[in-house]
């Protein structure tokens, strides 16, 4: 920049000298005023404002024309080579930022939906899960095949061991759920005789009702064979008898027990 | 008068009719339009102080108009186009200014 001007100095002293040295010769009668007012009215078609008029008509049209550029094509259209590769380079950066950060988020994106899927997968083997611990637990009542085995007891016959043998013959031969009249039959349920038969601290009383869920084709032979539950059962002038159906439903429930004392050891 | 109709006419010529500036050119154009401008506007001083040569005048705009575009076009030979450019934008805006001033003094006494 200082060296152009230093440049452009001699041309300026050119320009700045003609008039000064002009106001110095010609004789001055009127002012530029009055000059002014002159060459504006009336319009006079000499030489001088003939080659003037067609200079600023180009001067108009330069004007003209860079204005409607700069106006029309917002920057570029002016802008220099070096300033277009430095805006192509950024705008080459942006694009590439701009398709890093794409990728990344789809990634994201991926990452969530799988883990959604496997968490909604966890989900729903939990919840298979939990029905079969509770259909073990007592907790939900169970459906399916199995028998009804119904003991009529006339004469007070029947005790809680012959209950609990009866109970392990069904187990052993595959029963699934058991429920003697309103009590469900689950691990930890238990017999007792006092003033009549208890089931896990209930009263039971005569007739004894089995429902039991299991495979019917094991579980009735299971009772019915010689020496088995049906015969000990009619030795002592009570009668069992046993029935397979489609479909029984298990709807005796037991609460939900933590335990006091037992802990999961696999940690 | 015909000088100020000639302006206009360029100005509404160039706005309606878009002239095709020729690529070459193209970068050259502001330059030589504020250099034209600084000789108009030496050329209105010098009216006014009554020592108007339309030949001089004719010189320094078509000399103004051609020196800056080639000090741009060597700025952009040498690498220096965008500085260069700046810098005879600041000298004709200087000029300018300086000229303008006169003119004021010539026309409002002031």
């Amino acid at each position: 920049m200082r060296p152009m001007s230093n440049e452009e100095n001699p041309e300026e002293g050119r320009t700045e000298e003609a008039p000064t040295a002009g106001e110095q010769t010609g004789p001055v009668q009127q002012t530029g005023r009055q000059r002014l007012a002159a060459g504006l009215w009336p319009p006079r078609l000499t030489r001088a404002q003939l080659i003037v008029a067609v200079l600023l008509f180009v001067l108009g049209l330069g004007l003209a024309i860079q204005v409607r550029s700069t106006s029309d094509n917002s920057a570029l259209r002016g802008a220099r080579q070096e300033d277009l590769v430095r805006i192509l380079d950024e705008l080459d950066n942006r694009t590439q930022r701009l398709e890093d950060e794409k990728q990344r988020l789809e990634g994201q994106r991926t990452e969530l939906e799988s883990s959604s899927d496997q968490a909604e997968e966890a989900r729903k083997q939990t919840q298979e899960k939990a029905r079969q611990l509770g259909i073990l637990a007592g907790t939900v009542a169970a459906q399916g095949p199995g028998i009804t085995l119904t003991i009529q007891d006339p004469h007070k016959a029947v005790q809680a061991d012959m209950l609990l043998d009866t109970i392990q013959e069904l187990r052993a031969a595959g029963a699934e759920a058991i429920q003697i009249n309103d009590v469900r039959v689950v691990g930890d349920t238990y017999f007792s005789d006092e003033s009549g038969i208890r089931v896990d601290g209930q009263k039971v009383g005569a007739p004894y009702t089995f429902k039991v869920i299991g495979k019917p084709e094991d579980l009735e032979p299971a009772l019915n064979i010689p020496g088995g539950v049906v015969q000990t059962l009619e030795k002592e002038q009570a009668t069992a008898t046993v029935t397979r159906v489609e479909k029984i439903v298990v709807d005796a429930l037991r609460p939900a027990k933590r335990p006091d004392y037992a802990r999961s050891s696999s940690q | 008068m015909i000088a100020v109709l000639g302006l206009v006419v360029g100005v509404v010529v160039g706005l309606f009719v878009r002239p095709e500036v020729p690529a070459v050119v193209e970068p050259y154009l502001p330059i030589a339009v504020v250099a034209a401008l600084d000789a108009v506007f030496g050329g209105l001083r010098a009216m006014l102080d009554g020592i108007f040569v339309d030949k001089v005048f004719v010189v320094s705009f078509l000399s103004n108009v051609v020196v800056a575009a080639l000090i741009v076009f060597l700025g952009d030979k040498l690498g220096v186009g965008a500085q260069l450019s700046t810098g005879v934008v600041v000298v004709f805006g200087i000029r300018i200014f300086s000229n303008a001033a006169a003119i004021r003094r010539h026309v409002f006494r002031a």
